[in-house]
């Protein structure tokens, strides 16, 4: 930098440093002292006088074709602001107005101490200053009211955008102020695309690896009920369904009844409030439980399917329910990744929230009719297990051994002895 | 290949645009023109709200920050009832992704004249409201809060007797401190789930009578040490401190040691079910 430049600098580094000062010195934040730095060269700018923005004060004519601006009735402003609005945006040479029983201004408009206006008042883009008496409403749209000492408004005074200062004044209807409103101002900030994507992908993974350990330990230590579940699953997939939706709607009756009959018993209600926990645990051990058991129900099916056609896998439950957990939680992931589109992103929700419910109501309802994994009616095992070796597996017939015919005359007769005289 | 993407690129944007909130400033001021009563309701949706006794001259005031694009001010005075009703109404919700509000809260400040005889009526959505009325002539009083919290201050006695106060509280936690302030000879208070304070404190004019519903969550009644309490509880799985209060023969009546002398009586008729009611003195 030359010495030449500098030294024209160095007057406006100085006006900087003046500005910044006194601003430094009260603000708090960064924001607060550019704040006040430009309130400042605002202040002492050439030519930035709020006064040149102001139109020049005029009456705004009416006509038959201008548009009517009724200000007989204020306590409706949102609307009204609307057709002042539309009616505010035409440049001051041909702005017409009509104001039914009233006037409009344009710029600065005062009405004198000796002075009586009769009818509305509109005040577009200046100042109304009130000494004297308005029979109306008064209305200013990017201005102030002033009402000074002795003014009367026998009406309701409204201000768009402006301030309304009594200073003395006196209004027998309402005092109202309206601010424009603010563009767009984001501060609930919108999460962006990606951070819902992450953000919903670590809460779904999390529930996923939750279930993956519930489901592991319930392999390690509940095996059984966990298959017998399972197979109740896969064998009475509807009848399960069904008994889960009555499961759901029965569940608070059956808990009123519960401890209902526990008052009723006098003595069972020091019982109730493990009744409570026991409930409680009971009903999210069959709802986890039996999701589980869709989980592995599912994917064993699928590993068995894929290992038929030809594929080596290895059979085991761990398996089952990686597969099966997998394919719960796929239209959980796909709303993970897609679920910030809007309208679709909640269609997407509401079907995994649905494929969900379906699936845990199976479950529950499995884990009921199987009373926990310990009973194997429902669950398709009409072989005891014992018997099913392989040779009882590959050499019977699937529809069993056809009996051979009995010779005529050789029916036993029920209590006869055989007739080879054996003993 | 690339209008492809140009046209994925489009929708996605689109697609992400949200609503954000569009805050406005409204106020409403009436001048005080010698009304001498005035039924008035506030009825405030969510935000902050908080209710002061107006200066002088003012009948009533109201200052509003509020979502344009979810509720609208509401400022009616019908001068001929007269009635007032200041506050919000939510209005019917648009399409559109709505961003929960992390900015500026909405908030109200409302100043009620000390000059009219107000039955006052006030609803709160779930709001978060502190509300000053003492000081202010208050005939009948009457609050429903809904998921709110609820701070009712009576500061300053309330230059009328107030009839009844009627209070209820869905899930809230309410706390109206100086009761005794108020000169309200009746409370009726109902609750749904959560705290509830009662605070007798104040300048009593004559004994009050409490009636108080609560299904579950928990009841406490704080009254000044010189008072008489008579306390009559019906309750079912509910706990009950009686605080130094003498059970009578029947088993459900309770009374404090000095009630049938005392210049200021209580007597309360709380009903409960599940939750807890305690009785608090204060000195």
């Amino acid at each position: 930098m030359s010495t030449s430049r500098a030294f024209r600098l160095a007057p406006a580094f100085a006006l900087i440093a003046l500005l910044v000062r006194p601003a430094l010195a009260r603000a708090d934040e960064p924001s607060d002292v550019l704040r006040d730095v430009w309130t400042r060269l605002q202040q002492i700018a050439p030519g930035q006088d709020a006064q040149a923005d102001k139109p020049k004060p005029q009456a705004v004519p009416s006509g038959t074709d201008a548009p009517t601006i009724q200000l007989h009735d204020l306590s409706h402003p949102i609307s009204l602001e609307k057709s002042i609005r539309a009616a505010a945006g035409t440049p001051p040479a041909d702005l017409r107005l009509t104001i039914p029983n009233g006037q409009a201004r344009l710029g600065d408009f005062s009405i004198g101490s000796d002075q009586t206006v009769k009818g509305d008042l509109l005040v577009l883009e200046g100042t109304a200053d009130v000494y004297g008496r308005l029979e109306g409403n008064l209305v200013s749209w990017g201005g102030d009211i002033v009402l000074h000492s002795g003014a009367v408004v026998s009406g309701d005074v409204l201000a768009f955008d402006g301030q309304v200062r009594l200073e003395g004044g006196e209004v027998t209807g309402e005092v109202r102020t309206m601010s424009s409103p603010a563009a767009e101002q984001p501060t609930a900030v919108a999460p962006s695309p990606m951070s819902h994507v992450l953000r919903s992908l670590a809460g779904t993974t999390g529930v996923f690896l939750t279930m993956m350990l519930a489901g592991f330990g319930l392999v390690l230590f509940g095996k059984s009920p966990l298959e017998v579940t399972s197979d109740t699953v896969r064998s009475s997939f509807s009848r399960a369904f069904i008994v889960g939706l009555l499961g759901q709607i029965l569940v608070l009756p059956t808990f009123g009844m519960l401890v209902v009959g526990l008052i009723l018993t006098v003595a069972g209600i020091l019982l109730i409030p493990f009744v409570v926990i026991v409930f409680a645990l009971l009903l999210v051990a069959g709802v986890v439980g039996g999701a589980l058991a869709v989980a592995h129900a599912m994917g064993e099916s699928i590993t068995r399917r894929q290992m038929a056609q030809g594929r080596a896998l290895s059979p085991n439950s761990y398996r089952y329910l990686l597969v099966g957990m997998a394919c719960i939680f796929a239209p959980w992931l796909v709303w993970t990744l897609f679920g910030w589109v809007p309208v679709a992103g909640e269609l997407m929700l509401g079907a995994a929230i649905l494929i969900s419910w379906l699936l845990a109501s199976v479950g529950f309802g499995a884990a009921l009719l199987s009373r926990g994994g310990l009973k194997e009616q429902f669950a398709g095992r009409f072989i005891p297990p014992e018997m099913l070796t392989d040779e009882f597996l590959w050499a019977t017939p699937r529809y069993g051994v056809p009996a051979a015919k009995r010779p005529e005359g050789t029916t036993p007769r029920p209590g006869s002895r055989p007739s080879d005289g054996s003993r | 290949m690339s209008r492809e993407f140009l046209l994925a690129g489009a929708i996605l944007l689109g697609a992400a645009r949200v609503q954000a909130q569009t805050l406005r400033e409204y106020s409403s001021t009436r001048q005080d023109h010698g009304e001498s009563r005035l039924a008035a309701t506030i009825q405030y949706t969510g935000g902050t709200l908080e209710v002061v006794p107006a200066p002088a001259g003012i009948l009533y005031a109201l200052r509003l920050t509020y979502d344009a694009d979810r509720v609208a001010p509401v400022a009616r005075f019908d001068a001929a009832a007269p009635r007032l009703t200041l506050g919000t109404e939510t209005l019917r919700q648009s399409g559109g992704v709505r961003v929960s509000h992390r900015g500026t809260p909405p908030a109200a400040t409302i100043g009620l004249g000390t000059h009219a005889d107000l039955d006052l009526d006030i609803e709160l959505g779930a709001a978060e409201a502190n509300l000053e009325l003492g000081g202010i002539r208050i005939s009948r009083l009457k609050l429903q809060t809904g998921a709110s919290k609820t701070v009712v201050r009576f500061s300053d006695s309330n230059p009328i007797r107030c009839s009844e106060a009627e209070l209820s509280a869905g899930a809230a936690e309410l706390l109206v401190v100086g009761l005794g302030y108020s000169r309200c000879g009746e409370v009726d208070f109902t609750g749904g789930v959560g705290k509830v304070t009662l605070d007798f404190a104040g300048r009593w004019s004559g004994p009050i009578h409490l009636d108080a519903n609560m299904a579950m969550g928990e009841l406490v009644l704080r009254v000044p040490r010189q008072a008489g309490v008579k306390l009559e509880l019906d309750k079912f799985l509910a706990s009950f401190a009686p605080a130094g209060l003498v059970r009578s023969a029947d088993g459900r009546t309770w009374m404090s040691s000095g009630f049938a002398g005392s210049s200021q009586q209580l007597v309360v008729e709380v009903e409960t079910a599940f939750g807890g009611v305690t009785v608090e003195w204060i000195d």
